[in-house]
């Protein structure tokens, strides 16, 4: 019995932990956002192929920006869907994303929020991008959690696109995943550290056919592992047991 | 934010609907305002706009 309280003690402080940790990602971009978004102007060529293929006959839909940054991808999509929402975990990148959209003249809905728990309904979703951001997950807990939430909110015969930085890039050496900290240096020379996960490959892959995502296929291009996939058969009943 | 956006954001806790409270409005934008949980009565506060929806453990201000 005590053993239990200990165990779901144990439980609630590695919890808490983790949502520190995450809320340390916040914190980074929030302090590198402006310099980060104007070394951020275009849209990766993956990306717009992905956008090209996926976003076209959707007219009615919406479309997800999840770890949007400056929206360089949200705007990919606006010319495709009725609506398009860039979900962030830094206001101060938001806030880049809000003056891009001021300037080039396109529609997004702002929301700030955290990829392990994302604040919108089932299926609400029908074109995702989740580039460049699952890798800044502390732990694999909360990139399998994040996974299995883009799964919930994707429309089952929706798409997304999710890519992570990898072992197969030039600069790593390693060839199983690890952790690190990449170095992001201010205009003035102060560096500050980025939490990374450097997936291997074939863990990259794990974790997408573990989740509750359905992988329809994945490559490597220039350092990134990117998978096509699309979201999960509702079969949860809606929770409306209070009506 | 706009108001029609309630139809698909819910509580990151526990993914249950929204409701708009003490709502500002600039044309059709929301520019302040809450947003509570139905189920949970979590808040979220709409700030210049932009609704935060971090877990709440993650919304505190770091100390500078």
């Amino acid at each position: 019995m005590a053993g239990d309280q200990n165990r779901e003690r144990d439980r609630a402080h590695t919890h808490d932990d983790e949502r520190t940790r995450r809320a340390d990602v916040r914190d980074t971009y929030d302090r590198i956002a402006t310099h980060f978004a104007s070394t951020r102007e275009y849209a990766w060529p993956e990306v717009e192929a992905f956008v090209e293929t996926h976003a076209t006959d959707v007219d009615t839909g919406v479309g997800l920006d999840l770890g949007c940054g400056n929206c360089r991808h949200a705007e990919l999509f606006e010319a495709h869907l009725e609506s398009v929402i860039g979900l962030d975990v830094s206001r101060g990148l938001l806030e880049t994303g809000r003056k891009r959209a001021l300037e080039r003249d396109f529609d997004v809905e702002l929301i700030q929020g955290d990829a392990a728990s994302l604040p919108l309904a089932a299926d609400a979703v029908d074109v995702a991008v989740y580039v460049a951001t699952l890798h800044h997950l502390p732990t694999r807990a909360a990139r399998r959690a994040s996974l299995d939430d883009l799964a919930r909110v994707l429309a089952p015969d929706g798409r997304a696109l999710v890519s992570a930085w990898s072992t197969a890039h030039d600069r790593f050496d390693e060839t199983e995943g690890f952790d690190t900290t990449v170095e992001w240096i201010l205009p003035g020379g102060e560096p500050v550290d980025r939490f990374y996960h450097i997936y291997a490959p074939d863990e990259f892959e794990a974790d997408l056919t573990d989740s509750d995502l359905e992988l329809l296929e994945w490559e490597l291009s220039s350092g990134n592992c990117y998978a096509t996939v699309a979201g999960a058969e509702t079969n949860d009943e809606p929770r409306f047991e209070d009506r | 934010m706009k108001e029609s956006l309630l139809d698909i954001l819910c509580c990151p806790l526990d993914k249950h609907d929204l409701e708009l409270e003490d709502a500002e409005y600039d044309d059709e934008e929301v520019v302040s305002g809450t947003l509570v949980c139905t189920e949970c009565g979590e808040e979220y506060p709409i700030e210049d706009g932009i609704p935060n929806l971090l877990p709440p453990d993650m919304r505190e201000e770091t100390p500078a």
